[in-house]
């Protein structure tokens, strides 16, 4: 079973309305919201060319969202959020040399694989004059993971609220006791220690633009290979940098908005990435709002990175075969419909996300054969009260 | 030279970023002269030599601002509780479009004066850093109280400071 | 000696500064829509995040980096 990411820390940076500059004083937002959502991920088989033995079934996730967030007093705003997972399916196990000299890939579970998640966080935010200051908690835990995070974070406005600077540290402890550890030969209890720190600075450009920098860094030291796979030995130390831009544009005659987001990265395992996406946000008369979006993605390989397991390697040398450590492109693109009536609002989503070697900007020495193709669609609902 | 040229244009703009500190109406000013349109076409000026006597809480508000939105139907209550004592209430719209504003009334009534300033010159007159921005008038003309933003338990603070003006005037 | 690569960040930075206005708190209402937010809807970003975070190398960037990853 492959653990899933806890989505931690939740848009620490981010309060539930970080819209620039309404008033100089900072202030808590005006109403509470409650959201839910419901979302459906499902990944393309394989196909027996790419995998002659064994499973085809990659994953197929349902997903639970919740969200509450207060005001509370003069001066406070409190958030809870919940997510709960269903997933079923499998993962790939080890790579082989197939019989045309390519690589093959072998799809664990073959009894079919069920795993459910839990998620819960609590945060508040207190707002001064000039800024903010807020903190969080959460933990999340599925049957063979558990973590456990805190996260702190401030924002201050200058220069007439046009200019806001923000800072956010997080950190999370999270222990992994694979299932069937005994019976193939895994790892039996391991921890590992992620640490972050971000820093922001947007501007306010004119009455329609504003534009975002953010400089984010983690250190991940602990167990960081992948337990579920046949062969995986990566370093115990990461150290991870990314450098994000935003903006925004909204456009008077028309009536929407263009989002345009590019963000860099690099970590010490060798991989450097870059993305780019943008949305449209149409509005439609009062109540509608239709969101295209479009977003490309590319990187290159880590530098222990092995599209076909070497099982004569010797085993204190880094290896993995993981596709996610592979180079490789994504295109993804996306539809949103929002509706929105009085205190109710009802979006809904599907989006497509192809990863393919052809869609590469970085050289590929070694191409995966396991990348991942998934469709994805989300209703969600909104109450303001 | 070309390098020192350019660095002391970037300064210059840094300044300029930063902004010159703009004049503000604050507590004890006298509140400035003025003569607004009303967001309704079809009703007369408001101006201060109409308002004689009075006392004035303007208000300046947008139907963007959501702690403005909130504030709006609270100061209707608090209009109709004082005015058979003086109070007026003017709550000043900075719409632009002024139609976002009217919109707004038409699923909102408020029954007191409300002046339209989609140019922001009122706004630019007061010297509002702030969206909202409240301001208490005596009848003599003093600038009682200034209130920036409008937070949850604002609502009690400003009516003490109104029936507080009432009573002494 | 000053480097070409300083002389281009002072020549955007310039450029980028001359286009900033100042925008007076009762001009910011394009600003205060929905769809100018820098994070529109907080549980469909949260649930991206999550996925591309399991799903590629890369994470991070304009929000504090996902811990309790599973995901090595």
């Amino acid at each position: 079973m492959k653990p899933k990411p806890s989505r931690s820390l939740i848009a620490l940076s981010t309060s539930a309305l970080t819209l620039p500059g309404i008033s100089l004083a900072d202030a808590p937002p005006t109403q509470s919201t409650a959201s839910y959502k419901i979302s459906n991920y499902q990944e393309d088989d394989l196909s027996r060319s790419e995998a002659p033995f064994g499973d085809l079934d990659r994953y197929d996730i349902d997903v639970h969202q919740f969200k509450l967030i207060s005001p509370v007093g003069r001066d406070f705003s409190v958030n809870i959020d919940a997510n709960y997972e269903t997933l079923t399916g499998a993962s790939p196990w080890f790579t082989s040399v197939g019989l045309d000299g390519d690589p093959d890939v072998n799809l664990s579970g073959a009894s079919g694989i069920r795993d459910k998640r839990t998620e819960v966080s609590i945060g508040a935010r207190y707002y001064l004059e000039n800024g903010s200051i807020g903190s969080n908690i959460g933990y999340s835990e599925e049957n063979d993971y558990r973590a456990s995070y805190v996260g702190f974070s401030g924002e201050r406005h200058f220069n007439n609220d046009l200019t806001t600077v923000s800072l956010a540290f997080s950190h999370s402890a999270d222990d992994i006791f694979p299932t069937d550890a005994e019976r193939f030969g895994r790892v039996i209890s391991e921890s590992k220690y992620s640490s972050s720190a971000v820093f922001s600075v947007s501007q306010i450009i004119n009455q329609f633009s504003t534009i975002k920098t953010a400089f984010s860094t983690t250190e991940q030291r602990g167990f960081l290979s992948d337990p579920y796979k046949l062969i995986d030995f990566r370093p115990d130390t990461k150290t991870q940098l990314a450098w994000s831009n935003s903006y925004r544009r909204f456009f008077v005659d028309t009536n929407a908005a263009l989002h345009l987001n590019y963000r860099y990265y690099h970590d010490d395992f060798g991989i450097s990435s870059h993305t780019i996406d943008t949305s449209w946000f149409q509005n439609l008369g009062r109540n509608y709002q239709l969101i295209p979006s479009i977003r490309y993605y590319s990187q290159s390989a880590a530098d222990f990175f092995t599209n076909i397991d070497d099982f004569l390697k010797p085993l204190n040398e880094y290896q993995s075969s993981d596709y996610r450590l592979a180079a490789f492109g994504a295109i993804s693109g996306g539809l949103s419909l929002v509706a929105n009536f009085g205190n109710w609002t009802a979006t809904l989503t599907a989006e497509r996300y192809v990863a393919s070697d052809k869609y590469a900007a970085y050289n590929i020495n070694q191409p995966s054969t396991a990348l991942v193709k998934y469709n994805r669609v989300s209703l969600g609902f909104d109450y303001s009260f | 030279m070309l390098l020192l040229r350019r660095m002391q244009t970037t300064i210059g703009l840094l300044l300029v970023l930063v902004g010159p500190t703009t004049f503000a109406v604050e507590e004890g000013d006298k509140v400035p002269a003025f003569d607004f349109a009303s967001i309704y076409a079809d009703k007369p000026n408001i101006n201060l030599e109409g308002l004689e006597g009075k006392t004035l809480f303007i208000d300046f508000w947008a139907s963007w601002c959501a702690p403005c939105v909130l504030s709006l139907p609270l100061y209707n209550e608090m209009y109709h509780k004082y005015k058979d004592q003086g109070l007026e209430v003017i709550a000043i719209n900075v719409d632009n479009p002024i139609e976002d504003g009217l919109d707004f009334l038409l699923d909102t009534p408020l029954d007191f004066l409300i002046p339209r300033d989609p140019e922001g010159d009122a706004a630019e007159l007061f010297g509002v850093i702030g969206m909202p921005s409240s301001y208490l008038i005596s009848p003599d003309g003093n600038v009682e109280l200034v209130h920036m933003g409008f937070r949850s338990g604002d609502m009690e603070i400003l009516e003490e400071e109104v029936k507080k003006v009432l009573a002494s005037n | 000696m000053p480097t070409a690569r300083s002389l281009i960040t002072i020549m955007l930075a310039v450029t980028l500064l001359s286009a900033c206005s100042q925008v007076r708190p009762w001009e910011r209402g394009y600003l205060a829509k929905k769809e100018m937010a820098w994070d529109t809807d907080a549980l469909e970003s949260a649930l991206n995040d999550h996925i591309f975070f399991s799903k590629e190398a890369a994470s991070g960037g304009d929000n504090a980096a996902g811990g309790g990853c599973g995901c090595n």
